[in-house]
């Protein structure tokens, strides 16, 4: 085994890992702010994906410029969704955390159903871009082009929400976060800030999945394909904590190539899963939790 | 005050008991199979929804990860059926103290877990258990094991196989669901029952008490585990194949708790109730929907899912008058 | 509460109901997944089945095995009818569903069911139930291996298509002068994938073929890149991949994407076999090879090709591939066999179908003929070998039947 070798699994992992912390982003979002765990977080990935694609298919457009209309498309479905169901679910007298959990599986079975009702039940992909199917080869090591932006991408949207968090709206979510009921006091429309919170989660996701359609086949399922390695790198990485997000899904890609390469390839999930159990016999809210 | 709840218990003894006959009548004028099959599936699904309910419910542990059990149940019977020719009727219990045992080494690290880092940490666990069942070629693998009907034994109540009669396995899934039901009812009555609603409603004021919550939660996970095994091998034995994706899905730990949340959290008949609206209508609307390929099946189920889950978030049974226990920091005890 | 329950159980009885059918129609209950990861697979089979439905009971006049006249004419022309039936994939709901089709919806036989998995239970019910279970798609080898009575499969299955694989290695290997000298295997943690990769593991073991790589991937992954790597690594003559449409899209861009372009995929059909794979990777795909059970291009040698393509793209928008002209076989041959037993008696059809015996040329299919051993496997289902080129896949193998010269690149 060269090294070249392992630098070329390495880079893989890299990129994936960035993919799968920016899926997380939206997600971990949602929670911090209202202890939500959102079972339809791979649904709205899905849908994002098919609206690149769709668009695309129309007119041609290049999906690198979908990721603004697409974001606000998101955007404008998580507000909606919160106002129409996730507003309920947090006001019910009983079993409010398994109502949460239900409502939003009942949600992604649902659009689910309603992909196929729309799309059909094809695997669909954008194939042709500004991007598909270009690498570069830097010193016999690859680096194809749509995950590298998508890489980037990323990265960027990371740096956006943080610089949110920096902002007159983003120290109202740290404070609606920490007291719910203290914040009516001093004037900050609760539902209001709930109701952004989940159209930001899902603008990042939706960016998330204009990059993911770049180089990613769609098709109803393919949400759930990224789901479950969602909710890991969330918790792995503290629910609640952007930066853990991050950390955590750059760990989980290397960690997923690792595996399939030392060990055996369909066992990579048991290795990522392996190592978030066991961190989490360390650190009980993950790497960066303070929920 | 301690009369009344001594009657109230033995009300609701009286209600299940007749609830049992009827439901061990109620297949016999019905001569269809397909019906007979829905009715059983929906009994499994109420008794494995009241075994979660014990983990799920009155110890206030969202666990996901309950396929686990059920597969561990079906495999370990079936092993045993088709490697030692030991009977289902023997094995499933087998199947069942193994489950159990499965859902107490799950118990023991992800107990000191709180809330959703509990949930999702259940649900990692489920997965890798399907993810090593795949890939475990001693057990069948992918490729799964398949329980052939022994037209030597023929029909048979220690080997648990009907060629093609319902009717047995109708009255295996009513005592598997009867017992489930039964546990419950002790537990509710108990000092157990006592001491984990004191967990769920306030751990910290039940460690006040005194109580020790970690064992008590290790006992729960232990019945629960074991009930739910012993429906799996149940499953297996009525289904006559067993694979990977048909008994250790991930689905399925939820597809398991959804019963119990629909119809009633906590409660003794909020399983049955659950079932008896969910799974007929998510059969039916496959069976008459699902055909066109459209994904209708798939919208109506979700929809009703969310509908239920907001309309009645005390459970479906509070609909026929079944008390709901009061809120008291339920909601959040059940995510903290 | 009893009240309650029984509600519920008027509810169920109401609807139990059922339909009533037609009086002398033939009705055959197909049962494949219309919902679920492979809802696509499902929903072109119903396509396909309706087309064979269409060519059964009108007149098209075309120059195949009830081909010409409407209905069974045996029966009176009695017309064919399909009750499909969604199993999702779940090996529960397929026995459910087809105890429902047998108890309630009546149908003379099963078909079906594109998973193995599926398989398994739909044929253990027909055989408890006394009917045939026909298996247009299912490529599972143990399936006929479990002595059920009521089994019949009109296709080949994975060791006979792997078995025609080997051969051409050795027949372009005599031909050209460039022999397989190592391949590398590629499959998902499936049943599908398990069976196809111990066929060629041995088949590969006894034609001295190095086994360069044995790559099992879990299938639906996010990303294949690390499992691509190692493929580059092995660099084998020919890489042998068996895998869903996903990750078959998967693979090939991934080789793409760290520069590697292998000398020659021989896919095991699958993923490789779809519009939606061709489509979706665009040139990657030129050269990749596959096996096949049906060949759109041998309409010289089965006429009734382009006629039955035409039909069946007026339904579905697509061209036939390998399970959809699988499918249109399968079922034309369980309704021939009804047909000749003149009865709607399963012991009889039974007969008729342990009887059949029908030469390729009646068929769309390139094989030898249907003729079913006595564990229900079509023995005279030849496979054949296809490339890709131009966007389409072109038999190039046995050489007698081709239609274009392979494209070989090992050993260059």
């Amino acid at each position: 085994m060269t090294l070249t070798f392992l630098l070329q699994v390495a880079v893989g992992g890299l990129l994936m890992g960035l993919i799968y912390a920016l899926v997380a982003a939206g997600l971990s979002l949602i929670f911090g702010l209202m202890d939500v765990v959102n079972f339809a977080h791979g649904e709205l990935l899905m849908l994002a994906m098919y609206a690149t694609f769709v668009v695309w298919l129309a007119t041609g457009l290049d999906p690198l410029l979908l990721l603004i209309p697409v974001a606000l498309a998101l955007f404008a479905l998580g507000v909606a969704i919160y106002h129409l169901l996730m507003a309920r679910a947090l006001s019910v007298q009983f079993n409010r955390g398994m109502v949460q959990i239900f409502v939003t599986f009942g949600l992604a079975i649902f659009l689910r159903g309603a992909a196929q009702f729309t799309f059909g039940s094809d695997f669909k992909s954008v194939s042709t871009s500004l991007l598909a199917n270009r690498t570069i080869d830097m010193g016999g090591i690859f680096v194809p082009l749509p995950q590298l932006a998508a890489g980037l991408v990323s990265l960027l949207a990371f740096a956006g929400l943080f610089a949110i968090g920096r902002t007159e709206f983003g120290r109202a979510l740290e404070a609606t976060r920490e007291d719910r009921e203290a914040v009516a006091l001093i004037g900050i429309d609760r539902d209001r800030i709930f109701a952004l919170g989940w159209g930001l989660g899902a603008a990042a996701v939706g960016i998330a999945g204009v990059m993911l359609a770049t180089f990613y086949y769609v098709s109803p399922n393919v949400g759930a394909t990224f789901a479950l390695i969602a909710y890991v790198t969330v918790a792995l990485g503290g629910f609640g904590s952007l930066f853990g997000a991050l950390v955590a899904g750059l760990l989980i890609g290397e960690v997923e190539a690792l595996t399939a390469l030392l060990i055996e390839p369909s066992l990579k999930q048991v290795g990522m899963f392996v190592i978030y159990l066991a961190v989490l016999m360390f650190r009980p809210r993950g790497l960066f939790g303070t929920l | 005050m301690g009369t009344s709840i001594t009657r109230r218990r033995r009300q609701e003894l009286i209600i299940g008991v007749g609830l049992l006959a009827v439901l061990a009548l109620l297949p016999l004028p019905i001569h269809d199979v397909y019906t007979r099959n829905l009715i059983i599936i929906t009994v499994l699904f109420a008794g494995l929804a009241q075994a979660w309910n014990v983990l799920g419910g009155y110890c206030g542990q969202i666990s996901l990860s309950h396929a686990l059990y059920f597969g561990v149940g079906a495999y370990v019977s079936t092993l045993l059926l088709t490697r030692a020719g030991i009977p289902p009727t023997i094995g499933m219990f087998a199947g069942g103290a193994l489950a159990g045992l499965m859902a107490l080494l799950v118990g023991w690290p992800c107990f000191r877990l709180s809330g959703h880092y509990y949930a999702i940490a259940t649900v990692v666990v489920g997965e890798i258990g399907f993810l090593l069942a795949l890939n475990w070629d001693w057990i069948g693998g992918a490729t799964g094991i398949n329980i052939p009907y022994r037209r030597a034994i023929g029909d048979s109540w220690l080997w648990l196989q009907f060629r093609i009669d319902k009717l047995p396995y109708h009255y295996a899934a009513l005592a598997f669901a009867a017992a489930a039901w039964l546990v419950a009812w002790k537990i509710e009555g108990s000092r157990w029952g006592f001491v984990w609603r004191a967990v769920k409603d306030d751990p910290v004021a039940a460690r006040s008490l005194a109580v020790r919550i970690f064992p008590s939660k290790m006992a729960a996970a232990a019945i629960s585990g074991a009930l739910t095994g012993i429906g799996g091998a149940i499953y297996a034995q009525y289904v006559g194949y067993i694979d990977p994706d048909s008994v250790l899905y991930g689905q399925l730990s939820i597809l398991i708790p959804l019963p119990a949340v629909l119809g009633g959290v906590g409660t003794l008949w909020g399983p049955l109730v659950g079932a008896a609206v969910l799974i007929p209508l998510s059969e039916l609307t496959r069976s008459y929907l699902g055909g066109s390929g459209r994904g209708v099946d798939l919208m109506i189920y979700g929809a009703l899912i969310v509908l239920v889950a907001l309309a009645r978030p005390q459970g479906l049974a509070s609909l026929v008058g079944v008390r709901v226990r009061a809120p008291a920091g339920a909601d959040d005890a059940a995510t903290a | 509460m009893q009240r309650r329950v029984l509600v519920v159980a008027a509810f169920v009885l109401a609807i139990g109901g059922g339909v009533a059918r037609a009086a002398n129609d033939v009705v055959i209950g197909a049962l494949y997944p219309m919902t679920g990861p492979n809802a696509q697979v499902g929903n072109d089979a119903r396509a396909a089945m309706e087309t064979a439905v269409e060519i059964i009971n009108g007149n098209h006049n075309l120059p195949m095995l009830l081909g010409k006249g409407g209905g069974l004419d045996k029966l009176g022309g009695a017309k064919v009818r399909l009750i499909f039936a969604d199993h999702q994939g779940d090996p529960q709901k397929a026995r459910a569903e087809a105890e429902r089709l047998i108890t309630q919806e009546h149908v003379v036989a099963l078909i079906g069911s594109y998973q193995s998995a599926t398989a398994a239970t739909i044929s253990q019910v027909a055989d408890r139930y006394e009917l045939p279970y026909m298996s247009a798609d299912n490529s599972s080898p143990s399936l006929n291996q479990r002595g059920l009575k009521w089994f019949f499969r009109t296709s080949p299955h994975d060791i006979m298509f792997t078995q025609a694989m080997f051969d051409f290695f050795r027949d372009i290997g005599a031909k050209t002068g460039r022999k397989v000298k190592s391949v590398a295997l590629f499959h998902e943690d499936t049943i599908f994938g398990t069976d196809s990769s111990n066929a060629q593991k041995q088949m590969a073991e006894a034609a001295g073929i190095k086994v360069a790589a044995d790559i099992r991937y879990r299938g639906n992954s996010p990303s294949l890149s690390a499992e691509v790597q190692q493929i580059k690594a092995a660099d084998a003559d020919v890489i042998m991949p068996s895998s869903y449409t996903s990750d078959a899209i998967l693979l090939m861009r991934g080789m793409h994407d760290v520069g590697y372009a292998p000398k020659a995929v021989m896919a095991q059909s699958a993923g490789f076999a779809e519009q939606a794979f061709i489509d979706a990777v665009g040139p990657l795909a030129e050269g990749v090879m596959s096996r096949s059970a049906f060949a759109l291009d041998s309409a010289k040698a089965r006429p009734a090709i382009p006629a039955v393509n035409a039909l069946y793209r007026a339904r579905n928008n697509k061209d036939l591939n390998d399970n959809t002209g699988r499918e249109i076989a399968a079922l034309i041959v369980l309704a021939d066999a009804i047909n000749r037993a003149g009865s709607m008696d399963e012991d009889k059809i039974r007969a008729a179908l342990i009887a059949t015996d029908i030469p390729g040329d009646q068929t769309i299919m390139p094989w030898k003929g249907i003729k079913f051993d006595s564990t229900g496997q079509n023995i005279a289902a030849t496979p054949v070998i296809q490339q890709i080129k131009g966007g389409a896949y072109h038999t190039i193998y046995p050489f007698d039947v081709a239609s274009e010269d392979a494209v070989w690149n090992v050993g260059k």
